[in-house]
């Protein structure tokens, strides 16, 4: 019975929170607070014209964003809500969610690859190089938690945070995992692969309709499984005073959503050169830096 | 719950959330059809339609990151284990695994060093 609760809760939740993410988006991105505009966004993409591209590869055009929206909430199923009785608690928790958001960037680049036409194109290569760059800081932070909690479990990660959270334990390690997350959901700093100013657009510019429409939920999707990641490896997951566990989690992954909104919205694009680069001197080294600092906290 | 219904209920949640895209698909094919036009299936390039295939070759002037990224990405396979039993073999594991990370760690720098954390 208590399994039966604990899966309508988290599921009504992370549907909520995706809907609230992208009333969220539009607020804080255009200033602009509507409680309908995702319905009625929704129903305009389902109202476009459906036009594919003339000489494309049929099989990447109709697998891309079926494989990121999946990718997405595959990740998303094996991130702890409460602390009851979580539905998928694998012993490779942390493993998982990586392997899984490994396939966005397949995703993307096969959404590049798949139009035949040279914006997409352009984006798909892009989010390969975005790839090299966040994908060394995103595991190494994540393997310090790893450390931290003796377990690749992820409700064990929670648990050895019930007194002081992983973002005050390894600051560097949360940094890192932060922008690496924003690098990973392609949010305005890092936004390459669509580059609206530059590539017209991007891997997105030649998906309509009901596709786009699966791609934007997918991207939601992504942005709230990034946040609950954040949530539940470094800001103590469902440890809070007063209020019930599954709350807590839902509002800490909201105000880690919103931060990445507000952050987004006062960057400028970055060059996908400079990030490989900035990434390889400085982020990579940090990793390790930290790697090496939970090794001695851990030790003393 | 037992390793095996939790894999069951990951595959579920793979078939479900197909089967969720393809009604949506469904949804769009019962609206409309698309209409035939001229120059309407042409990918977007800038005002123009593109003649050419864009699946020419490409320069990824990344290609010494990424082979720098294929030696990380091994040493991470070996990582997440270590990582597991990190504080039960306590300071031993910490010099196992630091003369592996400084063995890689110079590699960085040799790469840095000969200009290949550059755009090529």
């Amino acid at each position: 019975m208590s399994q039966t609760i604990y899966w309508i809760t988290t599921i009504f939740l992370f549907v909520a929170g995706v809907y609230l993410l992208a009333v969220m988006e539009r607020w804080i991105t255009y200033g602009r607070f509507d409680l309908l505009a995702p319905f009625k966004r929704s129903l305009a993409l389902l109202g476009q014209e459906s036009v594919t591209p003339r000489k494309m590869d049929k099989v990447f055009y109709e697998t891309a964003p079926l494989l990121f929206i999946v990718a997405t909430l595959m990740a998303a199923m094996v991130l702890p809500f409460g602390k009851g009785s979580p539905a998928i608690d694998l012993a490779t928790g942390a493993l998982f969610i990586n392997a899984a958001l490994a396939y966005i960037m397949v995703s993307i680049l096969m959404a590049g690859w798949a139009p035949n036409g040279v914006y997409a194109m352009i984006g798909g290569w892009r989010f390969l190089g975005q790839l090299i760059a966040y994908s060394m800081p995103i595991v190494m932070a994540i393997t310090a938690t790893v450390m931290r909690a003796e377990s690749m479990a992820l409700t064990e990660i929670v648990n050895s945070q019930q007194s002081l959270w992983n973002i005050i334990y390894q600051p560097v390690g949360f940094l890192l995992f932060y922008l690496s997350a924003m690098a990973m959901a392609f949010l305005p700093p890092f936004d390459l692969p669509t580059a609206p100013g530059t590539l017209a657009g991007g891997v997105w510019a030649e998906f309509t309709a009901e596709r786009l429409l699966v791609f934007r939920i997918g991207r939601l999707a992504l942005i709230m499984t990034l946040s609950l990641a954040t949530n539940v490896l470094f800001l103590g997951g469902w440890y809070g005073p007063w209020l019930p566990d599954y709350l807590w989690t839902f509002l800490k992954t909201l105000a880690v959503a919103a931060s990445f909104f507000g952050v987004s919205r006062f960057a400028v694009r970055i060059r996908y050169d400079s990030l490989l680069e900035w990434s390889w001197k400085f982020a990579t080294p940090a990793a390790l830096f930290n790697i090496l600092w939970v090794g001695i906290l851990l030790l003393l | 719950m037992s390793p095996l219904i939790q894999y069951l209920i990951l595959f579920g949640m793979l078939v479900f959330t197909t089967g969720l895209v393809g009604m949506i698909y469904l949804i769009k094919k019962s609206l409309e059809k698309t209409l035939e036009e001229p120059g309407k299936k042409v990918p977007a390039e800038s005002g123009n339609l593109s003649p050419k295939p864009a699946w020419g070759r490409y320069h990824v002037h990344y290609y010494s990151f990424a082979l720098l990224f294929l030696a990380f990405d091994m040493e991470m396979a070996y990582m997440y284990p270590w990582a597991v039993v990190y504080k039960e073999l306590g300071i031993m594991a910490l010099l196992d695994m630091g003369v592996f990370l400084m063995i890689l760690f110079l590699g960085l720098i040799y790469t840095w060093n000969q200009g290949g954390l550059k755009r090529q």
